[in-house]
């Protein structure tokens, strides 16, 4: 034990500690960003880490990669501008909190959050990673398609209109169907675009169905108000703010580590999960999407729990759960680490550190968070006509820069015109998100699954792990019609 | 950091500007195809690294263009201005392969070679639970059955290299797309396929980690790190396949301005620092000459050319 302790000494050297706090805030500015991810900020940092000591190198690129998942949620509830995917759905919450002038507050609360759900991975991941990285090898197909066809089950309890959320839904899939065949690679309605033959763009998609489509909704009220926001103040979420988002805080933290272990699914799907979550065991259901801080809190504590979820297989079986961690795999092999399970046998000080490092990036994280929100929410006290215009600018750059691409342009314009029309006809903009998300997760498992079992279709009903979530997608389904008539009842 | 890249890159050309011949006298962009942060993309940024040092006053910059499996990147090099400035990481699966699916608007004979850079050996993997063990056991097992081979995307290389596998040994395989080689690998050590074909740094851990057994090289001779795994040469069945990268150009630059790029690559890789980062990243480095790297490339896509005929997969993607 004291062997292993010892292995913590060198995080606590200055420079060390200078190279995790840089890491950190640099990834809180690029997550904040529209534009830039943070796996952009990770691969381009990577060749600076060449000449760092191990635990110093890889602890910097985790500060990156924590921070920059934070800092998405800054200019979602500021801007209705996600920064980055993992935080489209806080801004369900976060930015109808800041339009009330509780800009501080929301962004304390997802300050927290982010915070106690990393913390809660990160004590996972030290505690129990060899045990239940195992748990990432269970997935086959037809357990990833009953965990994707749960995950489309939320839209039915998210969209309040069910057959508007349907359509939504069904759009989603749709859309998401664009691009490059997933098992026979032939190019699906690109319509000889060769732009889309991955498909539409994720992050200009994104940022177009939340951000461009409120700058349009904002365009139609602009002459008729003023439109200015009621004062920015404080940064502590209130004492029952915190009770009522503990039970948020849990199970988001929960949800994320679990969904962080589980290889190719990722932050997206962890916060649109718990936010599903939280609202269906809270006992104000209605508050949720009206900002209401504990859709905040369920949110940002899912989508930071992934990243040391993440490191979960990364570290204990060489695998990477996510595009960061594949990038951030790159940077330990530069070091001449293998990550896998000879690497806690080999290299326990590295391992070590690097549990360490995350949760003095944690640390980082909240304060370098706390001391940013009274800036950063300064910019709502910019007249609104003008933010208006800017936050346009913003989308634009932002989509280009992510892969310089003409056509993520056309994305972004195409998804702010279809969200703007959602948002004006009472279509959930959330159900399109999730079914962009979790679509092309659903048909290309169910597919391969199909392909592997020789259509054999009652390979997806067996399995401990695909009848869980079979049967919490029939219970997520049924439950809004439960809860119904159970209402009418006691309402009788 | 873009910024910060320009403006260095801005000031190191007017340091560069005394120089008596005047190429490169402004930044040269090598075009990556793929995001940042993969194989490739890291490669390209050590070997930009070492060019500023080999090159007199160059600046050289990694600009990430990716999509459509690498032929937008691709595409945009290969149809770039042909003044040297602009040139591109020339990788395996959009030069040999994509044409001929359809999905590019460029071919092989749009390209100037400049200079192989590295190359990615293959090591076919037998996964968790696989009913064989080494290369005998597999060829005896896929006589009659096919085994599930898992590759990183369908009409990738790793997929086109396999069914050639198959083509030349004269066996069966099902062949099942993933999206990208991690997520292949997951199913790999979790059991649901029963092999793939992975770098040997890749495979290297799980190996180690006795999840999984190396069946063959696709080499002419074994290598370094699995002493022990038979080539599939040597066991009689004339195959050899490794994916590539090296630095491309559109067709017409200067004679003189293309020589000094040549120059440049060859001695960016032969530098012993490069070397020593790409090695320990688990990249395999070998210089070609244009010529050499030219032959290379078109071999592979004359092999990826008949595959894909088989397969039913030519032109596909034609619009």
């Amino acid at each position: 034990m004291m062997e292993y302790l010892s292995y913590l000494l060198p995080l606590f050297h200055p420079d060390v500690l200078w190279a995790i706090a840089l890491g950190t805030l640099g990834g809180i500015v690029i997550g904040a960003l529209p534009g830039l991810t943070a796996t952009m900020g990770v691969a381009l940092l990577i060749p600076l880490t060449f000449g760092m000591a191990p635990v110093m190198g890889i602890n910097m690129l985790i500060g990156i990669y924590i921070g920059g998942i934070y800092g998405g949620c800054i200019s979602a509830i500021l801007l209705r501008t996600p920064g980055t995917p993992a935080s489209a759905a806080t801004v369900l919450d976060g930015y109808p909190m800041a339009q009330k002038g509780e800009a501080g507050k929301a962004l304390g609360m997802a300050t927290i959050a982010s915070a106690v759900g990393t913390l809660f991975a990160s004590i996972v991941l030290a505690t129990l990673a060899p045990q239940l990285a195992t748990v990432a090898l269970k997935f086959g197909a037809p357990e990833y398609f009953a965990l994707s066809l749960f995950g489309l089950t939320i839209i039915a309890s998210l969209s309040g209109d069910l057959l508007k959320g349907a359509i939504s839904g069904c759009l989603g899939v749709l859309i998401s169907c664009v691009g490059a065949d997933p098992i026979s690679g032939v190019l699906r309605y690109t319509f000889g675009v060769s732009g889309f033959a991955s498909g539409f763009s994720f992050t200009p998609a994104l940022i177009g169905l939340f951000a461009l489509s409120e700058v349009f909704t904002q365009l139609e009220h602009l002459g008729r108000s003023d439109g200015t926001v009621a004062k920015v103040s404080g940064r502590w979420p209130s004492g029952r703010d915190m009770r009522e988002s503990a039970n948020a805080l849990v199970r988001g933290s929960i949800i994320g580590t679990i969904i962080g272990i589980i290889p190719g699914t990722g932050s997206g799907t962890a916060s649109w999960i718990s936010y599903n979550e939280a609202r269906r065991t809270s006992k104000k259901p209605h508050l949720f999407g009206t900002g209401y801080a504990p859709g905040v809190a369920a949110t940002e504590s899912a989508n930071n729990a992934v990243c040391a979820g993440a490191l979960i297989p990364l570290l204990a079986l060489g695998i990477p759960g996510d595009v960061v961690t594949a990038v951030l795999m790159g940077g330990l092999m530069i070091q001449g680490l293998a990550p896998g399970p000879m690497l806690f046998q080999s290299r326990p000080d590295v391992i070590v550190g690097i549990f360490g490092g995350t949760f003095i990036a944690t640390l980082f994280m909240f304060i370098f968070g706390m001391l940013l929100i009274p800036i950063a929410s300064k910019i709502l006290l910019v007249p609104r006509r003008i933010l208006t215009m800017s936050i346009v600018v913003f989308c634009f750059i932002g989509s280009f820069a992510i892969n310089l691409n003409p056509v993520d342009l056309y994305t972004m314009v195409g998804f702010g015109i279809l969200g703007w029309g959602m948002q004006k006809y009472g279509f959930s903009q959330a159900a399109l998100c999730i079914a962009l998300i979790l679509g092309p997760l659903a048909e290309a498992n169910l597919r391969r699954g199909l392909l592997q079992t020789g259509d054999d279709v009652l390979a997806f009903v067996s399995g401990p792990i695909t009848l869980l979530f079979l049967g919490l997608s029939i219970v997520s389904l049924a439950l809004p019609f439960i809860q119904a008539r159970r209402a009418k009842t006691s309402a009788a | 950091m873009k910024k910060t890249l320009a403006l260095a890159a801005a000031l190191a050309g007017t340091l560069a500007a005394t120089t008596a011949y005047a190429f490169p006298d402004r930044p040269i962009q090598i075009i990556v195809p793929y995001s940042a942060g993969g194989g490739t993309d890291l490669s390209m940024r050590l070997l930009a690294e070492s060019m500023q040092r080999h090159m007199d006053g160059a600046t050289v910059i990694v600009r990430n263009q990716p999509g459509g499996g690498g032929a937008i990147g691709t595409s945009a090099a290969v149809h770039a201005r042909a003044d040297g400035y602009t040139v591109g990481a020339g990788a395996q699966g959009p030069l040999a392969l994509l044409p001929h699916l359809g999905s590019a608007d460029y071919t092989i004979d749009d390209v100037e070679f400049i200079g192989l850079v590295g190359r990615n050996l293959q090591v076919m993997i037998a996964c968790k639970d696989a009913p064989f063990t080494d290369f005998d056991s597999f060829m005896a097992y896929a006589k009659d059955k096919a085994p599930q081979i898992g590759n990183s995307g369908a009409g990738g290389a790793n997929h086109i290299s396999t069914e050639a596998f198959a083509k030349a040994a004269g066996i069966k395989v099902e062949s099942v797309p993933f999206g990208g080689s991690s997520e292949a690998m997951a199913a790999c050590a979790g059991g649901h396929i029963q092999a793939m074909v992975a770098s040997p740094a890749e495979a290297l851990a799980q190996v180690n980690a006795g999840t999984v057994k190396p069946l063959f090289v696709e080499e002419d001779k074994r290598i370094d790190i699995f002493p022990d795994t038979p080539t599939a040469v040597e066991k009689g069945v004339d195959f050899t396949w490794s994916s590539w990268k090296g630095i491309i150009g559109p067709k017409g630059i200067p004679a003189e301005d293309l020589e000094i790029l040549r120059a440049g690559v060859k001695a960016a890789v032969e530098d012993e620092e490069f070397q020593k980062k790409m090695k320990d990243m688990g990249e395999f480095i070998q210089y070609e000459d244009a010529a050499a790297y030219e032959k290379r490339a078109r071999k592979d896509s004359d092999t990826a050319e008949a595959v894909i005929k088989d397969l039913g997969m030519y032109q596909m993607n034609k619009k």
